[in-house]
């Protein structure tokens, strides 16, 4: 029973994005997440897996063989519909854009990773928080996803290592 | 020995002078140098005492083999403890002091210990230290051991880089054979990384002199550069590999700079080409250990390398052939050479800290510099750190690569090729997966090993101070085993971690027991190769990063509250508000709370969406209390127990729908509940029919308890009536706040009317700020942690893990009833019918009340009985209650439930007082708060 609160950092602005040697990371807010499960999912959803590239403003992530997480996709019931379970979790996930030349030297500091290593799942270990790990609209634009409280954790580890990537 | 440094030659910069001090006085060397080097320049030989007897050491290696000189090393004011003088690269302004030697090294203080040196001899501590007790001279002797100092200073921003990289090929050493390699497979389209310890290719290259395949070492190692690069391959200069870990990890450290923290690279490689070169080895005999005696692979590097000539007047003993092109290039650069065989007679060096000559045999030489070759010992470390075998070679005389690790293969000298173009061969056909052509060596050798019972003090390992005669004393006493050995002697336990002393000790051990040496065996070779900064493997995971805590989306708003913020179950949660002392603010918080009422942020309760066909029959499966029967819109306090029967965690579940329901678990137990209602589901039941959705962290929970949190809810202006009759106890509604769907559990952690309010956590902060708004008429506030901890245990509501172990059954806690009668099978449920579950005396939750007066029992005490005290309980939570206005307690008793009124004796720090045992609830036990 004791003040730490002085031993953690205030919760920082995320309107300033962090930029690094050929780096930078932005806090991005998608409008909806909804995780989707059933036995058929990656049958009726095409879900990026690694190391593709996601196109489209509205996309899925391919998290395992029953569950995928759409992004930004329509609204829909939450529940059980007959076939699929559905769970609104738009704010459960901190997303967090990389981009940049050195953007994928950034994401090696947090876990092995190689574009010739394909995964048909997102979500993996990076710097010993669980995340979802995809590559955006370009092939150096990188999207992380980690459970939201874990965010600034992940904010404040990137902006450790990319003080790190001087030559 | 009297070096100096030559015209032309080495890969000097001698166009620039970099000044630089040692032991307090100043001395020039150029960019190239190490500081080793610079020294060696200036003259000045002696650069090191002795870890024991302080004996006055000159450097004996070239590179990472070096045990003597050790040099705490300053430069802009910062400063790095022992760090090897032939490695440090030498930069200018440089403050440099030998460790373990004061006022310096030439002239130690401590050197008076060499005339003890009878008595000091390996174990000695062992033996004299121990009567009366060896506490009594444990500081001392910590005082007078060690190398160099710590500063007690930081370096700014000294953290290591990390990063993760694979390829095909990982080539370790850039020497010839391993550029051969590397090119070969870079050129037949493999993604190849090769890694070389110094700033510059080459190896053993410069020390060899002459030519590579007709054209000289700079030249071939340009084009070889080159061929690698446009190929796609990457070379990473002035990194070390120094451990092979599972799966073909290979950890790199690349040298960053003086006192800026290395690179470390987890390189995982699907092959790997060991091209670490091979190391020349001591001879041993008397006072082999006089600055002055150096390895002749090493004054062969400083000449090629870095210009400098060690000495005038030298005489060479070696028992190989490897050295010849080294007094050939000796002789050249102006030395005077004389070859002796060391097999004519006994050796010992002559002089003091001035090597004068040496005696071999009958023979007596003079000469300022002595230059030992005891045959080439291939660099097998990382072979061994991968599992691989090592064969003994008769005709090398050396360990060489036996059976291979998977995914490694040895070339070059590291796997006794010693031969220029064969090694090429070698290492360009392993490189592409062929077998290398057999070829004849041309290296020779004539076993020269320790003779035991041999004259004079002849040293084993340099640093340690181990001689031959302490290997002697160590297998009379029996310690025969090299790993025994070792220990007792501390041979190969120093800096450079035996990479000179091992093979001497090991072949003494031989000659001594009579043994073959690869009978004896060689010690275990473990990571790190080289002494690397534990920052190494730290990195930017420090401070918050360590552990980082889960955060809350209010912290801001929790700040500006005051609030005193800790960790509770992973997450950073307020423990009190208000900038109080805690016992203040947490009894003014239960105060508050208990006449109006207290929001509580309970954001991390678990909100674990179940849901699906066969739902509602696998939460009655995972729940010890049935929850089948549950209607939609209800809600379930129950638990869920271990296989064994214990509990496991306690909470709420909610049923949304006939196949929706919602657990809201303990905060610390999201992942673990998580985790084990995912294997439940894949085991025993349909995983087709069955889906677990974490969403906690969608939803903030905010909890209003207390009289008046109805008429705080009232304030929100809900679609919902909020009336006892209409929303009751255990009941769960869906409404909409702001424009957000909320979701409304009636439930009560504290005994008072409490609601539990989620709503998607981007809009907690407009819930917050209507709440406090809407509290602040009523006189009600926010509550931490500390507080609902006092609130729920004066109603006796448990914590799980606190208040219960890793024994305790439901029915210890007074929830027998679905054990009895509970028909569907779940979880736990043979583990509440074990022998185990029906003892008589199982622990179970009491409350305990002390005498009018009496302060607070301290959490942890035991509850005991009987002439000789035997501990029976022990108390789990202990408050002072301030709407009780008298301590409270709850503990664990051995048939507790059946002890109420007893007097029991609390034992605690051998302090006894006395607790009566009652029920776990101490306010309100028939609820009237519950329902107002």
């Amino acid at each position: 029973m004791r003040d730490d609160g002085r031993k953690w950092d205030a919760p920082p602005e995320y309107s300033q994005p962090l930029t690094g040697a050929g780096v930078r990371a932005a806090r991005v807010w998608p409008q909806r997440q909804v995780l989707i499960s059933a036995p058929d999912v990656l049958a009726r959803i095409e879900a990026a897996g690694w190391p593709g590239v996601v196109r489209g403003d509205s996309y899925a992530l391919s998290l395992r063989r029953d569950r995928v997480l759409e992004v930004d996709g329509p609204p829909r019931d939450e529940g059980w519909d007959g076939r699929q379970a559905v769970t609104e979790v738009t704010d459960a996930y901190a997303v967090i854009q990389i981009e940049g030349p050195q953007a994928l030297a950034l994401c090696r500091r947090g876990t092995e990773l190689s574009l010739s290593h394909p995964s048909r799942s997102v979500a993996r270990q990076m710097f010993g928080l669980p995340v979802f790990l995809y590559r955006w609209q370009t092939e150096d634009r990188f999207r992380l996803h980690t459970p939201r409280g874990y965010g600034q954790a992940l904010w404040q580890t990137l902006a450790a290592h990319m003080r790190q990537m001087r030559p | 020995m009297s070096g100096t440094r030559t015209e032309t030659g080495g890969l000097i910069d001698r166009t620039k002078t970099l000044r630089f001090r040692f032991d307090g006085r100043g001395y020039a060397g150029h960019p190239g140098d190490t500081l080793a080097s610079a020294l060696l320049a200036n003259g000045v030989r002696v650069l090191g005492r002795s870890f024991k007897y302080h004996r006055p050491r000159g450097v004996w290696g070239g590179w990472f083999d070096d045990p003597n000189a050790i040099l705490d090393v300053g430069l802009d004011g910062n400063a790095i403890p022992n760090c090897q003088a032939t490695t440090t690269p030498l930069l200018d302004g440089m403050e440099s002091r030998a460790v373990n030697a004061w006022p310096s090294a030439a002239r130690d203080v401590k050197g008076g210990l060499d005339l003890l040196h009878r008595w000091l001899g390996a174990g000695f501590y062992y033996k004299t230290f121990i009567w009366p007790d060896w506490h009594l001279f444990e500081p001392t002797i910590r005082r007078m051991a060690g190398l160099g100092a710590v500063d007690g200073k930081t370096i700014p921003d000294y953290v290591a880089d990390q990063i993760h990289d694979s390829c095909d090929l990982l080539v370790v050493g850039g020497g010839a054979a391993g550029l051969a390699a590397a090119r070969a497979a870079a050129e037949a389209g493999q993604d190849v990384v090769l890694v070389e310890d110094h700033a510059d290719l080459g190896g053993g290259l410069y020390r060899r002199g002459g030519e590579v395949e007709g054209r000289s070492p700079a030249d071939w190692l340009a084009e070889q550069r080159a061929a690698i690069e446009t190929a796609g391959g990457c070379i990473l200069s002035s990194t070390t590999a120094f451990g092979v870990y599972d799966h073909g990890l290979v950890g790199l450290a690349t040298d960053r700079g003086f006192a800026r923290a290395p690179r470390l690279t987890r390189m995982r490689a699907r092959r790997t080409l060991m091209a670490t070169g091979a190391l020349d080895r001591p001879l041993t005999f008397a006072d082999n250990d006089r600055p002055g005696v150096m390895s002749l692979q090493a004054a062969a590097e400083y000449l090629g390398r870095y210009g400098v000539l060690v000495g005038r007047r030298i005489v060479v003993l070696s028992n190989n052939s490897a050295g010849q092109s080294a007094v050939a290039a000796l002789r050249a650069a102006g030395a005077e050479v004389v070859e002796a065989d060391p097999a004519d007679g006994p050796i010992r060096a002559l002089g003091g800290a001035r090597l004068n000559g040496v005696q071999v045999g009958d023979r007596q030489l003079a000469c300022d510099s002595l230059l030992v070759s005891g045959g080439l010992t291939p660099v097998v470390h990382l072979w061994r750190h991968a599992g691989g075998k090592l064969d003994w070679s008769e005709t090398a005389n050396a360990f060489l690569p036996g059976a291979a690790p998977e995914g490694m293969a040895a070339i070059g000298a590291a796997n006794g090729t010693f031969n220029l173009q064969a090694a090429l061969e070698e290492a360009r056909a392993v490189a592409l997966g062929k077998p290398p052509a057999p070829s004849a060596s041309s290296y020779t050798i004539r076993p020269l090993w320790p003779e035991p019972g041999a004259k004079g003090r002849q040293w084993i390992d340099f640093q340690h101070d181990v001689t031959l005669k302490d290997i002697e004393l160590a297998a009379r006493e029996n310690y025969v085993s090299v790993e025994h050995l070792k220990r007792y002697t501390t041979l190969g336990m120093a800096a450079d971690q035996g990479k000179t002393s091992n093979m001497a000790g090991l072949a003494a051990m031989a000659a001594i027991q009579g043994r073959p040496i690869p009978e004896v065996g060689t010690t275990t070779f473990r990571p790190p190769f080289v002494p690397v900064p534990l920052e190494l493997y730290h990195g930017a995971r420090r401070g918050q990063l360590l552990n980082p805590l889960k955060r809350l989306a209010l912290e801001p708003q929790h700040r500006q509250a005051g609030a005193a913020l800790g960790e509770y179950g992973g997450w950073l949660r307020p423990g009190w508000y208000g900038g109080k002392p805690a016992r203040d603010a947490i009894r003014d918080e239960v105060q508050m709370a208990r006449s109006s009422a207290g929001i509580f942020d309970g954001s991390p309760l678990g909100k674990i969406e179940v849901m699906g066909p066969d739902a509602a029959a696998f939460v009655d499966f995972v729940y010890y209390n049935t929850v089948a029967t549950l209607k939609p819109g209800h809600i379930r306090y129950g638990f869920m127990l271990t296989e064994s029967g214990a509990v496991y965690d306690d909470g709420v579940i909610a049923r949304l729908g006939s196949e929706h329901f919602v657990i809201s678990c303990s905060s610390s137990h999201v992942d673990g509940v998580e985790t084990m209602l995912e294997s439940w589901r894949q085991d025993g039941n349909d995983p087709d029919r069955i889906f677990v959705h974490d969403a906690t962290q969608h939803w903030a929970t905010l909890a209003v308890t207390g009289p008046k949190a109805r008429e705080i809810l009232g304030a929100l202006v809900l679609d919902l009536n909020l009336s006892r009759d209409v929303f009751p106890h255990m009941s769960f509604r869906e409404t909409i706040f702001a424009g957000t769907p909320l979701r409304i559990a009636r439930v009560s952690f504290t005994g008072d009317v409490s609601f539990e309010l989620s709503l998607r956590t981007a809009k907690a902060a407009d819930l917050w700020a209507a709440l406090t708004m809407a509290g602040a008429e009523h006189g009600a506030g926010p509550i931490g942690i500390e507080a609902l901890s006092v609130l729920r245990a004066e109603k006796g509501f448990i914590i799980i893990g606190k208040d219960t172990d890793g024994e305790t059954m439901p029915h210890d806690l007074g929830f027998g009833g679905p054990r009895q009668k509970k028909k569907t099978a779940f979880v736990g449920d043979r583990g509440l019918h074990s022998e185990a579950a029906n003892a008589p005396d199982r622990r179970q939750l009491v409350g305990l009340s002390v005498p009018e007066g009496s302060p607070a029992l301290p959490t942890g005490a035991h509850l005991v009985t009987g002439d000789k005290p035997r501990s029976e309980g022990i108390v789990t939570s202990s408050y002072i209650s301030p709407t009780l206005d008298r301590p409270i307690a709850l503990a664990l008793l051995a048939r507790g439930a059946a002890r109420h009124g007893e007097v029991l004796r609390v034992w605690h720090m051998g302090q006894v007082r006395a607790a009566t045992v009652t029920p776990p609830c101490a306010l309100d036990p028939k609820g009237a708060r519950l329902d107002a």
